[in-house]
């Protein structure tokens, strides 16, 4: 079983507007800074994080809305030349998005029909006469009633546009689908329809996804892999139930420690912070409560095992190891088949 | 100062008007249990008329906030919530909206039944809601600091407090609420336009807005649906200190999680009926309508390999065609006869907990 995807030292870098005569003077944002992630086939890979933290700057470039500053995508084996239209094109034909807000992502003139039947003329493989087929199929799966079709979307409620995302997204078959925060505008019940609905579709359509939400109970429901983002940088991939019960980067366990569950009683009374990331080195060091001077370098991968990895010196240090403070250096070598780290590091 | 501070006139007064030919049951007993009650919605009725017809977005909410609660309305999108919520602050345009019947008693008085400018006298120090969607809330073209300075001055005013104060104090006043909900760099945050702010953000501003004119009571419709966790946390934080403060909150949401961390009771709210109310962990935990478990049922939990969530078979109610009965019977898996017959009163069970299904068992003071 091959990768789908294969995302590598992506950085998406936004300049600033501000500019001095000709020149743009002000610093680049970096969105995303240096991540490499693979996403198998038939695999949910969840990606989470706060809001800003680069999430759907990820979920954007994989359809070809952004391109990458540096760094490589491959989809299916085939590097994706984001200046070619055709190589556009041919991630489009592959890719599937859900965006986060449902109110922007539908056009106010089309009726709910002519929205999803755009999508089935784009993909230009789909007979005609199907697509009326099409259509009844994956409205029902995803919730929309038949009296919604000819309606237009200032006409819906928040949640009965997002479904109608979903369904444009999925009546042509893709092979990922970019799930942007899918759920985020959706009663309890009709999340969990689509929750299963997704789980469903995703094995009989042989398909992978790429889930982004902050909502990590929902995330951990959905994924087999989890990645946490923080300000544009990976800080910690493994195994979703791994991640989840024993999250190793500070930024993940403060993370994981603010859910809030149904069961768990009573708000947590200390109050976080606004999080200021560091410009340089560890992004989380100016809040971490055990950063040390090594911080100001930027961290390696530290791998725990089970391709359980880390992005902290502290794991470093408690491994015993002699290691120097290391920059981002080019991939070398595919280990554990998920992240590109210098080989070295590994225990 | 009665007209101006409705918050603070005796809560007594609740006890008097506008309480003839009432339901039966129901209000006897919360009536029973009166004391400090400040919002008391008695058998609101509203429909919508357009040219299709007429649609009932609300039947009979019968519905009571104590002073210094937080009370939580749960329910689909679609189940009248935010109906609810703009008819208590007589936001309502009519038409479309047509209040049939009922009465919204606040602080003694009727709020329907009062004049436009009495109202408006209300909103903010009175009753003050903060909105889903914080840009739509917001001016666009005003910057932070003018937009909650407003907001102040309306405070001020009411108060009638004749100290003038600087510019530099209303800036610091500002500065300082905005630093308790955790903004980084408040002074930068308030040049700044609605616009330039990230959603979380944006909401705080929103939510300082309605803060710091202290209103008596406080609806949030969805404050928080849509931000991540540490938002969350943040606001919820906010509001629990609030209720520390003796304010009241009526907090609108679809997400069991946040309404089971903050409030003290809930009303399950299902096509514009209460379905069940209670106090929330007994709600929760124990539910007795088979809608508020599948509610409850539906948080997802556990991991990938977890088994598909129990849901609700079939669609959301379309309000213009609701089925006979019960509401609810077409998706409830306990339906019988008498369900699709009858609809269910809601009906107090045992002291504070109420229910609206045949199938609740008044003996046994549960489902069965």
């Amino acid at each position: 079983m091959g990768d789908l995807v294969e995302i590598e030292n992506l950085t998406v870098a936004f300049r600033s507007k501000r500019r001095e005569g000709f020149f743009r003077t002000g610093p680049s944002l970096k969105a995303l800074d240096d991540v490499s992630v693979t996403i198998g086939e038939n695999e949910t890979f969840g990606l989470t994080g706060e809001t800003g933290s680069g999430k759907s700057t990820l979920a954007k470039v994989l359809v070809g809305l952004y391109k990458p500053t540096s760094g490589t995508v491959r989809l299916l084996g085939r590097e994706i030349d984001y200046k070619k239209r055709k190589d556009i094109a041919y991630l489009r034909q592959n890719v599937g998005i859900v965006f986060q807000d449902p109110v922007r992502s539908l056009n106010p003139s089309l009726t709910v029909k002519e929205v999803i039947t755009e999508a089935l003329i784009a993909a230009k493989s789909i007979p005609k006469k199907d697509y009326d087929e099409r259509i009844n199929f994956i409205t029902k799966l995803v919730g929309v009633t038949k009296d919604l079709l000819p309606r237009r979307p200032r006409e819906l409620s928040g949640g009965q546009r997002q479904r109608i995302s979903l369904a444009r997204a999925l009546v042509v078959p893709k092979k990922l689908l970019v799930l942007d925060e899918p759920t985020s505008a959706l009663d309890v019940s009709i999340q969990a329809q689509v929750l299963n609905t997704l789980k469903k579709l995703k094995s009989e359509l042989n398909m992978s996804y790429l889930f982004i939400t902050h909502d990590i109970n929902v995330i951990k429901y959905v994924s087999h892999r989890l990645g946490v983002l923080f300000y544009g940088r990976l800080v910690e991939v493994g195994d979703t139930r791994t991640v989840d019960t024993e999250p190793k980067h500070p930024y993940t366990q403060s993370l994981i420690s603010h859910v809030l569950t149904l069961k768990k009683a009573g708000l947590q009374e200390t109050v976080v912070s606004e999080h200021r990331p560091a410009p340089s080195g560890c992004r989380y060091r100016l809040v971490c409560p055990s950063a040390f001077e090594r911080c100001a370098t930027v961290p390696h991968w530290v791998n725990l095992g089970d391709s359980h990895l880390v992005s902290c010196f502290l794991y470093d240090r408690q491994a015993g190891k002699e290691t120097h403070a290391l920059l981002p250096t080019p991939a070398a070598a595919v280990t554990g088949g998920d992240l590109r780290a210098p080989p070295h590091e590994h225990s | 100062m009665a007209v101006d501070n409705p918050g603070e006139t005796d809560t007594r007064q609740t006890l008097a008007p506008g309480v003839s030919g009432r339901p039966p049951q129901v209000v006897r007993s919360l009536e029973e249990s009166n004391d400090g009650k400040l919002l008391d919605i008695k058998d609101l009725t509203v429909d919508f008329v357009s040219v299709d017809g007429r649609v009932r977005i609300l039947n009979g909410v019968t519905l009571m906030a104590k002073k210094g609660e937080v009370v939580g309305i749960v329910g689909e999108s679609g189940s009248g919530k935010t109906t609810l919520g703009l008819a208590i602050l007589g936001l309502l345009d009519s038409p479309p909206a047509d209040i049939v019947s009922g009465s919204v008693v606040f602080g003694g008085r009727d709020l329907l039944k009062l004049k436009p400018s009495d109202m408006e006298k209300i909103h903010g120090t009175g009753i003050n809601m903060v909105f889903q969607e914080p840009l739509d809330s917001l001016n666009p073209v005003y910057t932070v600091e003018t937009q909650i300075g407003e907001a102040l001055k309306v405070q001020r005013k009411r108060q009638d407090s004749p100290v003038q104060v600087t510019e530099a104090e209303t800036k610091k006043v500002i500065t300082d609420l905005l630093r308790n909900l955790c903004i980084d760099k408040p002074e930068e945050v308030l040049e700044r336009y609605p616009h330039e702010l990230s959603g979380g953000m944006r909401q705080r501003v929103a939510i300082s807005i309605s803060t710091i004119e202290k209103p008596t009571l406080m609806i949030s419709d969805e404050p928080t649906t849509g931000l991540d966790a540490y938002v969350q946390n943040r606001i919820l934080g906010m509001f629990s200190a609030q209720r520390k403060a003796g304010e009241t909150l009526l907090y609108i949401t679809h997400d069991l999680t946040i309404a089971s961390q903050i409030c003290d009771r809930i009303y399950i709210m299902y096509a514009g009926r209460v379905m069940e109310a209670g106090e929330t962990r007994g709600v929760l935990q124990e539910p007795m309508h088979p809608y508020t478990s599948t509610l409850v049922a539906s948080v997802p939990q556990g991991f990938e390999d977890a088994p598909p969530l129990s849901v609700q078979l079939g669609e959301p109610p379309d309000l213009r065609n609701l089925p006979s009965g019960c509401k609810f019977n077409p998706r409830c898996p306990y339906a019988k006869d008498v369900c699709r017959e009858t609809e269910p009163k809601l009906e107090e069970i045992f002291a504070g907990r109420y229910a609206a299904c045949w199938r609740v068992d008044k003996e046994l003071g549960r489902f069965s």
